[in-house]
């Protein structure tokens, strides 16, 4: 088995788009004052990394895995009876006027997948009957030595 | 005078930038440029062959098909026009191809790893085979890709799979410390039943808030600033924009294989242990015979390289190569570097691999 490094520095998804992109270091005057954040940006960038590193060891613990699940519990927890609720008066909303609900209409959907497999299977049995039927006709049909009568010519 | 002159002129060019600023954010760039035609479709899922420039027998003979995840677009292989994976590999002779496979609605919330890998996945590699003519052929998956590659590498050995590439593959989830999704989807935190249950599909929402939240400054403050610091280069601007279309272009998950990918993979780890099954047949890792590539990088935050490399220990190919670099999970693809340092690399160990 080969194992090969490749060496260069580390990026992200944003920042290995700039790493070739570097802006020139002379610029025009005015376009360096275009920028308001321009004298604060090394400030700027300083407290992000810190804040980035900072962040990313915070969100890779396990008190912050319970917070966001106990979170996420609450909330869909909360929602569940107004989502029942909204389900059930929508169904008989639907059923009143007579129309399908997104289940049923789902079902349908699952059984036209269920038939479009069939016909692609069906399709591929096709091509390969064909691509049989075509391969003889290349290579010269040799025709079958006929059999000898017996019994003399008839007439 | 001068002043004056001076300040409007500051005016202008910060409104301009605010201009540009602003377009970035709320328009879409033009990707997925390369000249493809569509050769098959199933469900939500379609299969596209790009357009060869070169004649047939010029071409590398056996075909590529290329695997992405499930709940992104897979067009990050074909970002832009001049940054494209599969513009690089088709100017280089490949006859590529490409699975998109959808975006799901309710009605596909029981479709499961078994369905994409063993139902979908065959299927296209049939029409490949038709529309190629060539029954041995090349497969590239990149992240969740990547699973249902091996898993259809494992199960299906013997019809034609010649070469397996495998970019930042989530295949082995056993040293939990290092794959921050693990702790995340924990069963003492994460009740999955309760959120198929109100979505049946996994959101894209959430999937994207997991993603982003990884890095949480970078993704929601620092990326930003970048673009603010950069508005003046068209060129970044550009590949700001396309990789933005892109990141923010998130479809939603098949709950059942949302749902396997938690319980089997993430929390049992049973694809590296080979206690996977899929269709009721167990997924042996050592069935695997291609020719076997697999791309890890080094800074991915997504996937760690631990998660790649068991791999390489179980499966019975002859000729494997790992191929680490300095990246993240979709950067060393998709980043400005990767025209100089993934793709010639991948292109060149397919070269030899592919007549």
């Amino acid at each position: 088995m080969r194992e090969i490094t490749a060496r260069r520095g580390p990026e992200g998804i944003f920042f290995a788009l700039f790493r070739g992109n570097r802006m020139t270091e002379v610029k025009d005057e005015n376009t360096r004052h275009s920028d308001p954040f321009e004298p604060f940006r090394g400030l700027r960038d300083s407290y992000l990394n810190a804040m980035s590193k900072t962040m990313v060891e915070a969100v890779n613990t396990e008190t912050y895995a319970q917070a966001t699940g106990a979170m996420l519990d609450y909330c869909l927890s909360a929602s569940a009876p107004f989502r029942d609720v909204l389900e059930k008066s929508m169904a008989q909303a639907l059923q009143q006027l007579s129309l399908p609900s997104r289940q049923e209409v789902a079902t349908l959907a699952e059984r036209f997948t269920n038939m479009e497999m069939r016909l692609d299977d069906l399709d591929a049995k096709l091509d390969r009957v064909l691509s049989v039927m075509a391969a003889p006709r290349d290579e010269g049909i040799k025709p079958k030595p006929r059999r000898a009568r017996q019994g003399g010519k008839r007439g | 005078m001068q002043s004056t002159a001076s300040m409007t002129e500051q005016s202008l060019a910060l409104q301009r930038r605010l201009s540009t600023f602003t377009r970035v954010l709320s328009t879409k760039a033009p990707i997925a440029r390369t000249p493809k035609e569509l050769v098959w479709t199933l469900n939500k899922a379609k299969l596209y062959r790009y357009t060869p420039l070169m004649p047939a027998p010029q071409r590398h003979r056996i075909p590529l098909l290329l695997v992405f995840a499930i709940m992104n677009r897979p067009y990050i292989l074909d970002l832009r026009p001049g940054h494209s994976f599969v513009e690089f590999m088709v100017s280089h002779g490949y006859d590529v191809y490409l699975l998109d496979w959808g975006c799901p609605g309710i009605e596909d919330k029981g479709t499961k790893l078994d369905d994409y890998a063993m139902e979908y996945l065959p299927r296209a590699i049939r029409k490949m085979k038709a529309v190629s003519g060539s029954d041995i052929f090349s497969m590239l998956g990149w992240c969740i890709g990547a699973i249902l590659t091996t898993i259809y590498a494992a199960l299906r050995p013997e019809e034609g799979l010649r070469n397996l590439l495998l970019l930042t593959a989530p295949l082995d989830f056993s040293n939990r410390n290092h794959v921050t999704f693990a702790k995340w989807t924990d069963e003492k935190y994460f009740d999955i039943e309760k959120i198929l249950d109100a979505f049946g599909n996994m959101p894209a929402e959430m999937i994207d808030y997991g993603a982003r939240v990884l890095k949480p400054v970078d993704n929601y403050i620092t990326n930003y600033c970048k673009l603010w610091d950069n508005l003046e280069n068209p060129r970044a601007v550009d590949a700001w924009h396309a990789m933005n279309t892109w990141v923010t272009d998130n479809i939603p998950m098949a709950g059942a294989a949302y749902r396997q990918l938690i319980v089997e993979l993430y929390r049992k780890n049973a694809l590296i242990q080979n206690q996977l099954h899929i269709k009721n047949q167990r997924v042996d890792l050592s069935k695997i015979q291609a020719n076997l590539l697999t791309v890890i990088a080094e800074g991915d935050h997504i996937t760690p390289p631990c998660q790649s490399e068991a791999i390489l220990r179980q499966v019975s190919s002859i000729d494997k190569e790992v191929y680490r670099i300095p990246g993240g999970h979709i950067g060393i693809m998709a980043g400005s570097a990767a025209h100089r340092t993934t793709w010639p690399h991948i292109e060149h160990w397919l070269s030899s691999r592919s007549r």
